[in-house]
């Protein structure tokens, strides 16, 4: 059967707005800011619009570095462009004063050092350009956990 | 037989090349607001929500109907996406309606847009797809050679094209949200614009422009309690043929010429001409407003161009063609077509504004898409039939 090749390579951009554009600035300048829903959620990274009653977020509450791992999976043989070179875990994590959990990476260096309720902290990257690869990983806190 | 159901709630987006200020999410806020407003209702009295857009590669989201869901206050609803190409804010203004004329709903939302700044609509509409014929040159590549096809059927003059051109972005200087305002072209300054296409001119295309169109439609029964004016749905029709087979009509495709036949028949309109007010019809490139003056069954063949010329098509002429200024002045893709049927609703419930037709009471919304090759269209009129 005969088959032929073909390569979709195309350039996009994305407008993200007014209110996501304060997230992403937020984490530019080092700073942690979720948006809090009509049911007294707060959501990190913050939603747009609040996914109960559909209206327009405007409320911004700033989170603390530390938070708390929901759940994880170890990453043993990393991939390029992946966050860490060494293995990691992927994890759901919630920020403390949050109530919703992200997806980053923890840098616990052995699989049997992370487990779900294990105490984190932001490492923010050395260069910063306004994306949540802003925030490089995030490290075990020694003996809080 | 199908029941009646009216537009209550019009809603746009001020349209624009870029509008950085909203994410895809937010520019179809503007308009669902909008149109809710407008309706003077709220999110939780709509039972169901259709949303249109074209291909997912203009912007690189696949199946953003999802991702819009808490755009659209969706949750707990049901929400469907309809994709009929440049046709599809008409298509899915239809499905909207059927949803009602089938007497499944009493509130449909119906919203279609386009963020044409996150993409390139001419590239993404040009991926050389192996064993077919490459396009290579977006669409007005793709339709130049069908207007040399009318040119030289009808015997037009070279300059038609550009008095359309000259006509809708004059016409779009009265309606605040058109993309273009440009209110300084005369047809001297138009035939000096630049060939792209060879016989299109620059002046004679649409922009690319980030938008959105909300509509609100109502069962009878719910409309007839509903305060304020109304668009009475008298007829849909949608019609389509593939791209390309030998020996197809493209200058004036049969799948138009159906559909319009088939529109007219529902409606009850024996001369089209005489009994509609004002229509909004997809025109992309400016030769498309004679050439559709023909398929649709207004103009005589070979004479759509003449009504240009004479001015029929003008707002002060005896059919007025997109007096909002059309797709030539506003094209978000996935919004143009229901664009085209909010303006004839709007026309008729005396909404229009500036670019208001005094006395609309019949209105045509027209769309088409792909190569020539679907098409989608409803009359609204300001009474019940």
């Amino acid at each position: 059967m005969f088959t032929a090749p073909l390569v979709v390579a195309y350039p996009y951009k994305r407008t993200v707005g007014t209110l996501l554009s304060r997230f992403f600035q937020s984490l530019q300048e080092g700073r942690l800011e979720g948006t809090k829903g009509s049911d007294g959620r707060v959501y990190f990274p913050p939603a747009e619009f609040d996914p109960v009653t559909g209206r327009q977020l405007d409320e911004w509450v700033t989170l603390a570095e530390t938070g708390t791992v929901v759940t994880w999976a170890w990453q043993s043989a990393p991939q390029p462009d992946q966050p860490l070179e060494r293995p990691f875990a992927w994890a759901l994590i919630t920020l403390d004063g949050a109530d919703v959990p992200l997806l980053h990476a923890v840098d616990a260096g052995d699989m049997a050092r992370i487990r779900t309720g294990s105490r984190v902290k932001v490492r923010w990257a050395d260069e910063r350009s306004g994306g949540i690869r802003d925030i490089a990983c995030f490290d075990l806190l020694e003996g809080a956990s | 037989m199908a029941d009646l159901c009216a537009v209550v709630g019009v809603g746009q987006t001020k349209h624009a090349s870029c509008r950085a200020d909203v994410s895809i999410a937010g520019l179809v806020r503007e308009a669902v607001d909008r149109a809710l407003a407008d309706a003077n209702i709220g999110i939780d009295d709509v039972d169901a929500i259709v949303i249109g857009k074209a291909p997912d590669p203009l912007e690189g989201v696949a199946m953003p109907e999802l991702w819009l869901a808490d755009a659209l206050a969706a949750h707990g609803k049901p929400v469907f996406r309809v994709h009929t190409a440049g046709s599809v804010g008409g298509s899915t203004a239809i499905v909207a309606a059927q949803h009602v004329m089938a007497g499944i709903h009493g509130t449909v939302l119906t919203v279609g847009f386009e963020k044409q700044s996150d993409g390139n609509a001419m590239w993404a509409l040009s991926v050389p797809i192996p064993f077919g014929m490459p396009v290579h040159a977006g669409a007005g590549g793709y339709f130049s050679p069908i207007v040399r096809g009318y040119i030289k059927r009808s015997g037009a003059p070279s300059h038609i094209g550009a008095m359309v051109a000259v006509k809708d972005r004059t016409n779009a200087c009265k309606n605040p949200y058109a993309h273009l305002h440009e209110p300084d072209w005369t047809l001297e300054k138009a035939l000096e614009s630049p060939m792209m296409w060879d016989p299109i001119r620059f002046v004679e295309t649409c922009p690319s422009s980030d938008g959105a169109m909300a509509l609100v439609i109502m069962s009878e029964e719910r409309a007839d309690k509903h305060a304020g004016p109304k668009a009475w749905v008298h007829a849909t029709a949608m019609r389509s043929e593939p791209t390309a087979f030998a020996g197809r009509e493209q200058v004036s495709p049969r799948a138009g010429e159906m559909c319009a036949e088939d529109l007219w028949r529902k409606g009850g309109i024996t001369n089209p001409a005489k009994e509609i007010d004002v229509a909004e019809i997809y025109v992309p490139f400016a030769w498309f407003e004679p050439m559709w003056l023909e398929n649709l069954g207004f103009a005589p063949r070979n004479e759509g161009w003449r009504w240009v010329e004479d001015g029929v098509t003008d707002i002060g002429g005896s059919l007025p063609i997109n007096p909002s200024g059309g797709v030539m002045s506003t094209n978000p893709i996935g919004a143009s077509g229901m664009l085209r049927f909010g303006e004839a609703a709007m026309q008729v419930m005396g909404k229009a504004g500036e670019h208001q037709i005094d006395g609309a009471r019949k209105a045509v919304g027209h769309a088409y898409g792909g190569g020539s090759q679907f098409f989608a269209m409803w009359l609204v009129s300001s009474s019940k039939p």
